[in-house]
């Protein structure tokens, strides 16, 4: 099979102006994968499928990832002038100060598809596509009238992830209900707080609990059977420190 | 109104059948109970297989699965409950006609097992419905289920029909109606039905 | 009175109506003295897959569906007379098998007519 770099040439040979990204993956399965421009999207998609030597015919998955806005702290040096007295001559110095400055990159989503060939054996080719941002303009082109496979996962991205397929011929939720607001998958997404009862709460879970209960002791609307939760609550807790 | 036992077992050597309309009442029903035609997840399999001839679950009178549930007796909820499939399950429980039992079939439906902490999983169908046996296990074996059907009989036997401990079927005061979860905007609404579940006792 | 033919026809009309009859008064006596109804909305409810049903169950059907099940007719005839037909071909002479093809072609004259109607063609 060809390497990404040759697809990408292709594509390139074949598109012009399509703007493949190439996303290296560092780990050990080197598994690197292009990402292409939304608005060139079906078209290179096209191309793949049906390019007689790539002839990715199989669409084996696809996927969402979530990427959250991000605070970025870098070190930056900066040169200052500073009003020095050095041997009692007051005179201009210059000074190089590291500061640290805070930013935050914007965060998106991603869709990423796995390509396979039957016809060729070959594959996995995996193609990424990245929205603006995570919150209004997370549309991307629907890869489905390309390939058959994608209708149902890119409508469980849609559930889960909210990313908004243009072209999609039957775009709902698959999972969730209608009328459900969120995108369960996403690093942001708010749980309903049910944790009133939990016999084997440990960690994340024993602390949401006691988070819980706490907020129903505060409302008034606390059981005694939720007092006695608590209170065993509190002894774990007293354990895990003791030990 | 009961009969001594002693009499009874006197009585019977002597070819003379001595009952009560009660008993006679409760030996029918628990011995005809029809569950319901419907499977959920994966404990459905071992559910099937628990009516197949290896367990044969035709031996208790149960093997008239019933597709309508007009016409059942018994609701094995055999796997997970999503939310998503939670208000069809609770209606269907109220369409069943009384008096009507459940049996919560394995981890997830009896506390949402392995995805309890899910977005999509209910945590135990007891918070809506009635359940009369809880069966533990991931799936349940076939045993399992015989068993809870054979506690299930037990229970059935045990009822009476007037009385103060009277089920709630006989009881013309008891609600029969169980409020439908509605598909809210974040979760299912109202979260529990407290006629029904309250937060149980945490004992460790 | 015994003496009436008809006496032990009346003792066995009783006797039926009692046998219908007696299993219904029980069951409505049960249900008076022991287990009250309480049918609500949802109980009562037509669909019964655990869905609320959507919409209404008296809608509008095309006309043309009832010409299709009229020419439905014709093959339908046209088989039940066939069958016998062939089972008994070998001994029937000259003349049934001409009186079965008469049958067959009037059958035949009634499509074609449907079909130059364009009662076939469903759009």
């Amino acid at each position: 099979m060809k390497t990404v770099e040759e697809i990408r040439a292709a594509i390139e040979a074949a598109l012009p102006g399509a703007g493949v990204e190439i996303v290296s993956n560092p780990s050990v399965s080197g598994q690197h994968s292009l990402r292409l421009r939304p608005s060139h999207a079906v078209a290179v998609a096209k191309f793949l499928r049906d390019d007689a030597e790539l002839a990715l015919d199989f669409l084996s998955n696809a996927t969402g990832v979530d990427w959250p806005d991000k605070e970025v702290t870098e070190k930056v040096k900066v040169t200052r002038t500073v009003r020095k007295t050095v041997d009692g001559v007051e005179q201009d110095a210059e000074e190089t100060v590291e500061e640290a400055r805070k930013r935050v990159e914007p965060g998106c989503l991603e869709a990423v598809y796995h390509l396979f060939s039957v016809a060729r054996g070959h594959g996995p080719v995996v193609i990424r596509m990245k929205t603006v941002n995570r919150t209004d303009q997370v549309e991307l082109p629907s890869l489905t009238p390309v390939w058959r496979s994608a209708e149902f996962q890119e409508r469980e991205i849609f559930d889960l992830y909210g990313i908004v397929f243009s072209g999609h011929p039957d775009l709902r939720r698959l999972l969730m209900w209608e009328g459900f607001k969120d995108h369960p998958m996403r690093r942001d997404y708010v749980e309903p707080d049910d944790f009133e009862y939990e016999p084997t709460a440990h960690d994340e879970v024993l602390k949401r609990a006691v988070a819980h209960q706490a907020k129903q002791e505060a409302a008034g609307t606390v059981a005694g059977a939720a007092g006695v939760g608590s209170g065993v609550a509190a002894g774990r807790e007293g354990k895990g420190a003791g030990a | 109104m009961a009969v001594d036992e002693g009499l009874k077992i006197e009585l019977g050597k002597q070819g003379v059948l001595v009952t009560t309309i009660e008993e006679l009442y409760n030996w029918g029903r628990k011995n005809s109970v029809w569950p319901m035609q419907f499977g959920l997840a994966c404990c459905a399999i071992e559910m099937i297989a628990t009516t197949m001839a290896r367990y044969d679950l035709a031996r208790f009178g149960a093997e008239v699965f019933r597709p309508s549930p007009r016409q059942a007796d018994l609701m094995i909820i055999s796997g997970t409950v999503t939310k998503k499939m939670a208000p069809q399950v609770v209606r269907l429980y109220n369409q069943m006609a009384e008096p009507r039992y459940v049996i919560a079939m394995g981890a997830c439906a009896i506390s949402g097992g392995p995805f309890k902490e899910g977005y999509n999983v209910l945590k135990g169908i007891d918070r809506y419905i009635p359940v009369d046996v809880h069966i533990p296990g991931c799936p349940p074996r076939p045993e399992a289920l015989i068993q809870a059907f054979m506690l299930l009989q037990k229970k059935i036997d045990g009822q009476h029909l007037t009385g103060p401990d009277r089920p709630r079927f006989l009881d013309a005061e008891a609600q029969g109606e169980f409020p439908v979860p509605v598909q809210g905007e974040h979760d299912l609404e109202p979260a529990s039905n407290p006629g029904v579940w309250t937060v149980p006792v945490v004992i460790r | 009175m015994a003496s009436n033919p008809y006496f032990s026809l009346a003792v066995l009309f009783v006797a039926a109506l009692g046998f219908g009859l007696t299993p219904l008064a029980l069951a409505w006596l049960w249900a008076k003295v022991f287990s009250p109804a309480k049918p609500n909305a949802v109980k009562n409810a037509i669909y019964e897959c655990g869905l609320v049903s959507k919409g209404d169950a008296w809608m509008q059907f095309r006309s043309a569906y009832y010409l299709y099940a009229i020419i439905f007719l014709i093959f339908d005839v046209e088989a039940v007379f066939l069958l016998p037909f062939a089972v008994a071909f070998t001994g029937l002479g000259a003349a049934a098998c001409g009186a079965m093809l008469v049958f067959v072609l009037l059958l035949i004259e009634g499509l074609a007519w449907a079909w130059a109607k364009g009662v076939l063609t469903w759009a």
